[in-house]
């Protein structure tokens, strides 16, 4: 039933909010405030959930500390003493809400604690030496991907593909089965261990002096090279099958048979019709998968012995090491939550049938 | 002087089931500032010879026999042209106005940018000033202000959407104009409204315009030559006087026939039946099976219904019709009486109980009770289940099959009332039924659960003309036959006209004339249900259709009306009360 929509109707009385206004000016501070409560309301949820599920297990984090003191250094002398210091130290004989309004406190200004693997370095240590790594190669993989797999979907079902291109997508698409440890090693196996073009591991050349030099980037850019591209290789099919069926829909639409008919070239119709309608929840995809790609990259970085945030888990799983996976967990969400903000405020800009809810 | 030919065209479409020939042999030519009708039902071929002329037919379609020409053209002969040079033709030669203009803009582009693509795709870099005074001159020329060109499709209203493609249609002043049922979509005053902008606009350049349409009354209000089309060929052409007077072939008599005429012969084949017998049987009810109780709704600011009160005894089955254009609030009153809609203040009553305070129980008997046909047949079923799934589920979910067997025997006697044979149509998949059969169905399903009231919210807008009164009679059937109730929404007054006992005319959410429909319709005293008649385009070249100025001027003139005026009430009839507010 067409149930009627008045509003449509008072499109004249809206004419000032859309037009000459600038993009800013329209997001108001009601939808603002809103959207950064519920940013905030998330985190707090994220955060307590990463606190209370180590908590379910039943394995005492200074237990383990002293085991591997005691593998360390044969035996440990008053070992019951040196556990109630530790857990002294780490807050655990708190009671239990005491420790989790500890822990928010301390959250809310990145200090996950000490790491217990490589006692005493801070957590929040570890993890901004890891952060610019994964972020450097994660985002200009996932902007490759996005851009290079949303384009392919696209040109499967432009009428005016060249034939090539046609047929070499879908052999592509293969590769997108490979899961990312495989087509990591196939490319280490080939470029590195056959060609020589890359090298096998690390994040720069043991030779170079970090620091912001020429010399430095090249070796980053060199040594991310074959990581970045293992990553875009398996992720680029997601993009470009999701942009293929959401380019199917617009294709059928009424108005790009009225852009046809005006006798639009076929590009200019492919960009400003077609992808520009058909990329919209795709956009929307791509704030979501900014989180889960950390964990994605996991096993990629670990098999190039990257030294970004995914290694920085797997090694903190492997030693128990909660504080780190509590931080890292925090901070994946934390980026996925910023990123859903940062699309929730700019798709009225870019879809303007969305409208800011306070308006 | 002709200035497109089509000559024995041919247009094949090659499918896996072999070869279908959707137009065969056809030869028109059209003159500049002649206006040719291209009337005829869905799948006759229409669409697809006026895209041909446009070489965009839809795959796997192509031309397999004869001419396009295009007289201006250096080389005329449109097939030979290589794509570049056609994409030249198009819009600045020959342009095109689509049937869906609700859909026919790109949502994220401003009106006026869209006007721009065009012009630049034509003419290459054109100043932004130059482009702005154009697209604001063809924004008026289609009486609409300026600021339309900085708003957004989804801002305007589907007449103004449509007038925005005629717009970009006449922007580079083409030689032809193909309108493709530019106004199926709209209602009759904005109906009028949009086909006169376009006639006067083609009149102002002087261009050829093909109109693609199936309704005869709006043909002889608007063209000059008619081409009535049948299965993919031209059946008769010529003046649309001498088609009218003297049709010749026998489809096109049926066409000119099937349109229902206020005062004319009734579609309906049984004559109303005599219910004064019948009373004595029912008539001890006392609670009234629907009312309305001072009911209103409001959304935001905006009131989309009046409060208005209203009881239907349902004792004696009745047909009350609902008209009203686009917005007027008969939707909204329709979804309030299924319980979809809550209403704003007041009470909606089912047998005296609130139908919004119903338990769960309660709820199950009254959707049982109360059915409901949509507008839409192509989105009221679930593509995913055959035909006798969709009729069996509600039947089996109100408890009303005993067996199987009873099912099937229900499902069948349900497709024969509405004229569909079970054995062809149970078995199949929704997609594989025609708009016709499936509204069809969607009033069999209703039967099936034998309700007490039957709302119908235009349930023939979207199927072709030839069919609607089959569908109709259908629902009419549903009253004489299986006494059941029925709210009939529509914009459409001569088929209320024929079908109803009572009629009441809504406008901006408030009934303005109410009464049985002889009296209502045939003899209207207000202003907007006078204006509602005038709008509906006749088959009769002597009835004058009025100019785009007079039809704006009577909108003008409702729209200034103040509104706290009471209802123009006509008369009552037995088992239907409105109060009047």
């Amino acid at each position: 039933m067409a149930f009627p929509n008045k509003k449509r109707h008072g499109g004249s009385a809206d004419t000032s909010i859309l037009t000459k206004e600038g993009p800013v000016a329209r997001i108001p501070k009601g939808y603002i405030l809103n959207r950064l409560t519920t940013l905030l309301l998330t985190i707090l949820i994220a955060a307590t959930l990463i606190w209370l599920i180590p908590r379910l297990s039943p394995v005492d984090p200074a237990d383990i500390m002293l085991g591997r003191m005691s593998a360390a250094g044969g035996t440990v002398a008053d070992s019951e003493q040196i556990l109630a210091t530790l857990q002294e130290r780490f807050g655990l004989n708190d009671p239990l809400i005491v420790q989790y309004l500890k822990y928010i406190r301390n959250v809310a200004v990145f200090d996950f604690g000490l790491s217990t693997a490589s006692f005493p370095t801070p957590v929040a240590v570890l993890i901004a030496n890891a952060l610019p790594w994964t972020l450097g190669l994660m985002l200009i993989s996932i902007l490759i991907t996005f851009f290079i797999g949303n384009l392919l979907g696209a040109l499967m079902v432009w009428d005016h593909s060249p034939k090539l291109v046609r047929v070499a997508i879908p052999t592509a698409m293969v590769f997108t089965s490979i899961p990312p440890i495989l087509s990591g090693l196939l490319l280490m196996w080939l470029f590195s261990a056959n060609l020589g073009w890359f090298p096998l591991t690390g994040s720069y050349g043991l030779m170079v002096e970090p620091g912001w030099t020429w010399e430095f980037t090249q070796s980053v850019l060199y040594h991310g090279f074959l990581p970045a591209l293992s990553i875009v290789v398996v992720t680029f099919g997601f993009w470009a099958l999701g942009m293929r069926g959401l380019m199917i829909t617009v294709q059928g639409e009424d108005y790009i048979k009225l852009a046809e008919a005006k006798g639009l070239r076929p590009r200019f119709i492919l960009y400003r019709y077609m992808i520009r309608n058909a990329i919209l929840p795709q956009i929307t995809a791509f704030a979501l998968k900014i989180g889960l790609l950390i964990a994605g990259q996991v096993l990629v970085e670990r098999i190039f012995a990257y030294n970004g945030m995914g290694k920085l888990l797997y090694d903190a799983i492997l030693d128990q090491d909660f504080p780190v996976i509590q931080g890292v967990s925090y901070v994946i969400i934390l980026m996925t939550a910023i990123s859903v903000f940062i699309v929730d405020l700019i798709y009225p800009l870019i879809d303007p049938r969305i409208r800011h809810e306070a308006e | 002087m002709s200035v497109l030919d089509l000559k024995d065209l041919s247009i094949d479409f090659p499918t896996t089931k072999g070869v279908v020939h959707a137009v065969s042999d056809f030869s028109v030519s059209i003159a500049a500032g002649r206006r040719v009708g291209f009337i005829g039902e869905s799948g006759s071929g229409k669409t697809t010879t006026a895209l041909s002329a446009m070489r965009m037919l839809a795959a796997p379609g192509f031309v397999s026999k004869g001419e396009i020409h295009l007289h201006s053209l250096d080389s005329t002969n449109l097939l030979g042209l290589s794509d570049e040079a056609m994409r030249k033709v198009r819009l600045r030669k020959i342009s095109y106005i689509p049937q869906g203009a609700m859909n026919s803009l790109n949502p994220v582009v401003r009106i006026e940018n869209q006007i721009w693509d065009g012009i630049i795709a034509h003419e290459g870099k054109v100043a932004p000033l130059e482009l702005k005074r154009r697209s604001t001159e063809v924004l008026a020329n289609v009486g609409l202000p300026a600021h339309v060109g900085e708003l957004f499709p989804h801002e305007l209203s589907g007449g103004m959407k449509q007038r925005v493609c005629i717009a970009i249609g006449v922007c580079l002043t083409p030689e032809l104009i193909i309108a493709d049922e530019p106004t199926s979509a709209l209602d009759v005053i904005t109906q009028r409204h949009v086909m006169q902008t376009l006639r006067e606009v083609q009149d102002k350049i002087g261009a050829g315009l093909i109109l693609i349409g199936h309704d005869m009354g709006l043909m002889a209000q608007t063209v000059d030559e008619l081409a009535v089309m049948k299965l993919g060929k031209l059946v008769e052409f010529g003046p649309v006087k001498q088609i009218l007077e003297n049709p010749t072939h026998p489809y096109t008599k049926d066409l000119i026939s099937s349109v229902p005429l206020v005062g004319g012969p009734s579609f309906l084949d049984s004559p109303p039946a005599d219910h004064t017998n019948q009373t004595a049987t029912s008539s001890s009810l006392d609670t009234p099976l629907f009312e309305f109780e001072n009911v209103s709704k409001t959304y935001g600011e905006v009131t989309a219904l009046h409060p208005m009160s209203f009881q239907l005894d349902g004792a004696v089955p009745k047909i009350i019709s609902i008209v009203g254009q686009s917005g007027s609030g008969k939707s909204t009153l329709g979804s309030l009486m299924l319980g979809f809609n809550t209403p704003s203040s007041g009470k909606v009553k089912f047998f005296g109980k609130d139908i919004n305070r119903f338990n769960s129980r309660e709820k199950l008997a009254f959707h049982k009770d109360v059915q409901a046909v949509f507008q839409d047949p192509y989105a009221c079923f679930n593509p995913f289940y055959r035909v006798d799934h969709a009729l069996s589920f509600p039947f089996k979910r109100f408890g009303l099959s005993k067996s199987d067997a009873h099912t099937r025997t229900a499902m069948e006697e349900a497709c024969d009332a509405v004229g569909l044979d079970p054995n062809l149509v149970l078995q199949r998949y929704p997609h594989q039924l025609s708009g016709g059969q499936r509204q069809r169905l969607i009033v069999a399903r209703a039967l099936m659960l034998s309700p007490k009231l039957l709302i119908a919210d235009e349930p023939v807008s979207m199927v072709d003309a030839s069919l609607r009164s089959t569908i109709l009679k259908n629902i009419y059937d549903l009253k004489e036959k299986h006494d059941i109730s029925i709210v009939y929404i529509t914009h459409d007054l001569a088929t209320a006209y024929h079908v109803s006992d009572y009629v009441m005319v809504l406008f901006h959410g408030q009934v303005v004339e109410a009464g049985p429909p002889k009296a209502v319709i045939g003899d209207p005293q207000h202003d907007y249900t006078r204006l509602l008649i005038d709008s509906i385009p006749w088959p009769d070249l002597n009835r004058d259709w009025g100019s785009a100025s007079t039809a704006k001027a009577a909108l003008e003139r409702l729209d200034s009306m103040p509104r706290d005026q009471s209802a123009v009430l006509r008369g009552d009839i037995p088992g239907f009360q409105l109060e009047s507010m």
